[in-house]
């Protein structure tokens, strides 16, 4: 049974956070907040050196293993790029990168980018991207749409579960810097690791991490079959969970600093916000999932 | 898993269908026909060589897969366990005695667990020594050539039914020669159910019968030749045990049938559940599958001799909590069937056994702070 990524997607994974790393690692971000139109320069040379165009996500299984790892990488430094809606772009359509949006409210991070973005509802209708209009925190912005057709419904599912191999990343690495932070902080003359309270706190984190990363290898399988929008829209339900039970411990256990934008925490946490929340957030993505399930179980042993 | 797997996966469930009644809750009734069900399928199961099929071959198995093992309690939790508390034997009595027994406790206790003639119960819990399992009190002390054991065991599962019993006993004090901790100085006995100096009181709980009791030792003989492993070394077979239980029970696999099972249980009544109930449910399902594959790493790492605390750790706190949580929304789902539905009497039922069971999930077999204080060893260890 294969439960992990293969040795080479591990290894891209790896090659991924040092070239992260060397091009700066958590200044990146910082840089492309303070000036978003820097975004492409600051990483595309990056992403296009590591051979992230190169991957034919969609066609090969070695390709899509390798993108989920370097969308996993992307997200433990959080990467001020989208890269994972540019690995997802459909093969079909003259467009650098796709993006999944809700039906009447689209929106996307990708201010500061001049790529050429096709959008795609979770029922497949697709759209161009026209222009951005209003814009909001975390290189947010509201899209104008035109309609182009409506057979991107088998675009949607790896346009989904992506995005996920981010938050999951962004996951690792929060858990990372909070055990980090409770061996090192002192209170009460002994470190905070050495609280059964602060203990029990890491664990329920860890479990949402762990069943997280497990979730996200079946639906990047499971991206290009019949079941494939169906696991993407239960990875999507368990990550936004996951992430909301992760950034909550590591909040509480990194106290008062982990607000400050000295500390990485701050801004993993607020740039996880549009993956939480787009395309659709917890409860509307848990509603979408139900009404398509109906009666019907998702695809397992009883099925 | 394979198409062994399935085919087996079909197999079993044709057994099952075939040979257990269609209203079977399980061995761990007050009626006695539901524990000669179990005994029968036992014997069918032995007789198909699919008991102890992931035994090797040198002690009566197949040499099947662990993902055949798995299919194997998968489908027999999903159904209620029909192989009753034989299921322990297979699981982990069996391959202990062979990692640890001499070859005269092979020949003798291997062949009667592999016929499925054979119920244990497990000796190690008592009314100070619960999640600390090393602080345990019941003796055994040195008297000619065997040794006398007194004590109390409690929440001894199957105890009524059992013939056998894998009793953790001290057997040297701490402070006394080289016992230093509290870990040292016990150790494993195989010990007869029927012997007079045995006692066992029931304890009625909302679990249902048989599960808990509480056993009584009051000066029992037993011999040398009744020692498993070496003595004063029987901690570290404890840690073989609760690496064998680490997946010994699929609890995923009947939250998953029963949350399967909900929506024609119901009927058309499913469309009239408030939205949010059907949104707690379609999340359970998600939570089923996270337990199962983390299960399935679980497998795999054990398989390889890769595995680490932590990662069954993680494991078990998921698939407790999802029994727990499952259980939850199963009895607010089927709140929606009229008592007098006769054709979903059975789920109704089904699921209200799920529940009380899964009470005792997050505290059997290593409760989840035991699980917690693993895991979390492993995460700050680690960094």
């Amino acid at each position: 049974m294969i439960l992990d990524l293969g040795d080479e997607a591990k290894e891209f994974g790896r090659e991924a956070l040092r070239a992260f790393d060397a091009a700066g690692g958590d200044e990146l971000l910082q840089q492309a907040e303070a000036k978003p139109d820097t975004r492409e320069a600051l990483v595309g040379p990056v992403l296009a050196g590591l051979g992230a165009w190169e991957l034919d996500v969609r066609a090969d299984p070695d390709s899509l293993e390798a993108a989920a790892a370097l969308c996993r990488s992307a997200g433990y430094w959080a990467l001020p790029y989208p890269v994972a809606e540019r690995l997802a772009r459909p093969t079909d359509l003259d467009v650098d990168g796709l993006i999944v949006v809700a039906d009447g409210a689209p929106e996307g991070t990708v201010v500061g980018l001049d790529n050429r973005w096709a959008a795609v509802t979770l029922d497949g209708s697709r759209s161009s991207v026209m222009r951005l209009s209003t814009t909001g925190p975390a290189f947010t912005a509201a899209l104008e749409l035109s309609a182009v057709d409506s057979n991107g419904a088998a675009d949607v599912a790896l346009a989904l579960v992506l995005p996920c191999w981010v938050l999951l990343g962004m996951l690792d690495r929060a858990i990372e810097l909070t055990v980090a932070h409770v061996r090192l902080r002192k209170q009460f003359g002994q470190p905070l690791s050495t609280f059964q309270g602060v203990q029990f706190q890491l664990t329920d984190a860890e479990v949402e991490r762990s069943g997280l990363d497990i979730l996200a290898k079946h639906a990047l399988w499971s991206s290009g079959t019949a079941d494939g929008l169906d696991d993407a829209l239960a990875l999507r339900l368990s990550a936004i969970e996951a992430a909301e039970v992760v950034f909550r411990v590591c909040h509480q256990l990194h106290g008062a600093v982990g607000f400050c934008d000295e500390t990485t925490l701050s801004w993993l946490s607020r740039y996880s916000q549009p993956l939480r929340r787009l395309p659709l957030g917890l409860s509307a993505t848990r509603d979408y999932l139900t009404s398509r399930l109906g009666g019907r179980a998702l695809t397992g042993l009883f099925s | 898993m394979g198409q062994n797997a399935k085919q087996l996966r079909g197999e079993l469930r044709e057994l099952v269908n075939e040979h257990v009644p269609h209203d079977f809750l399980g061995a761990f009734t007050d009626n006695p026909a539901d524990l000669e069900v179990a005994q029968r399928f036992c014997r069918l199961l032995a007789d198909r060589g699919l008991l102890c099929m992931a035994w090797p071959e040198e002690f009566g198995g197949r040499g099947a897969s662990v993902w055949q093992q798995t299919v194997v309690r998968e489908e027999m939790w999903a159904h209620h366990e029909p192989r009753g508390a034989q299921y322990m034997g297979v699981n982990w009595v069996g391959p202990i005695i062979m990692r640890h027994g001499t070859p005269e406790q092979q020949r003798k206790h291997l062949p009667p667990i592999a016929r499925g003639e054979v119920i244990w119960c497990q000796g190690f819990s008592e009314p100070e020594a619960g999640s600390d399992l090393a602080s345990l009190r019941t003796a055994a002390r040195r008297d000619g050539d065997g040794w006398r054991v007194s004590g109390q065991k409690i929440w001894t599962s199957y105890a009524t039914m059992a013939q056998w019993c894998f009793l953790l006993a001290r057997t040297s004090k701490v402070g006394e020669g080289a016992t230093q901790k509290k870990q040292q100085g016990l150790t494993i006995f195989l010990v007869p159910m029927d012997d007079p100096a045995i006692q066992v009181r029931p304890i009625r709980a909302m679990l249902g019968p048989h599960h808990l009791n509480e056993v009584f030792f009051d000066d029992l003989l037993v011999t040398e030749a009744d020692v498993l492993g070496p003595v004063d070394g029987g901690w570290s077979i404890v840690q073989d045990v609760m690496s064998f239980e680490r997946v010994g029970i699929a609890r995923y696999a009947r939250c998953e049938r029963l949350l399967h099972a909900a929506p024609t249980a119901l009927g058309d009544a499913w469309d009239g559940l408030p939205a949010e109930l059907r949104g707690r449910w379609a999340r359970m399902l998600t939570h089923c599958r996270r337990a199962r594959l983390l299960a399935y790493r679980v497998v795999s790492l054990q398989s390889s001799g890769r595995i680490q605390p932590g990662d069954a750790a993680a494991y078990r706190i998921a698939v407790t909590k999802l029994d727990q949580d499952s259980a939850e929304v199963l009895m607010e789902i089927i709140a929606a069937i009229p008592r007098d539905d006769a054709a979903a009497r059975y789920f109704r039922a089904e699921v209200e056994d799920h529940w009380r069971y899964s009470q005792a999930s997050t505290v059997a077999s290593g409760s989840i702070e035991v699980q917690r204080m693993l895991l979390s060893r492993a995460m700050l260890a680690a960094s």
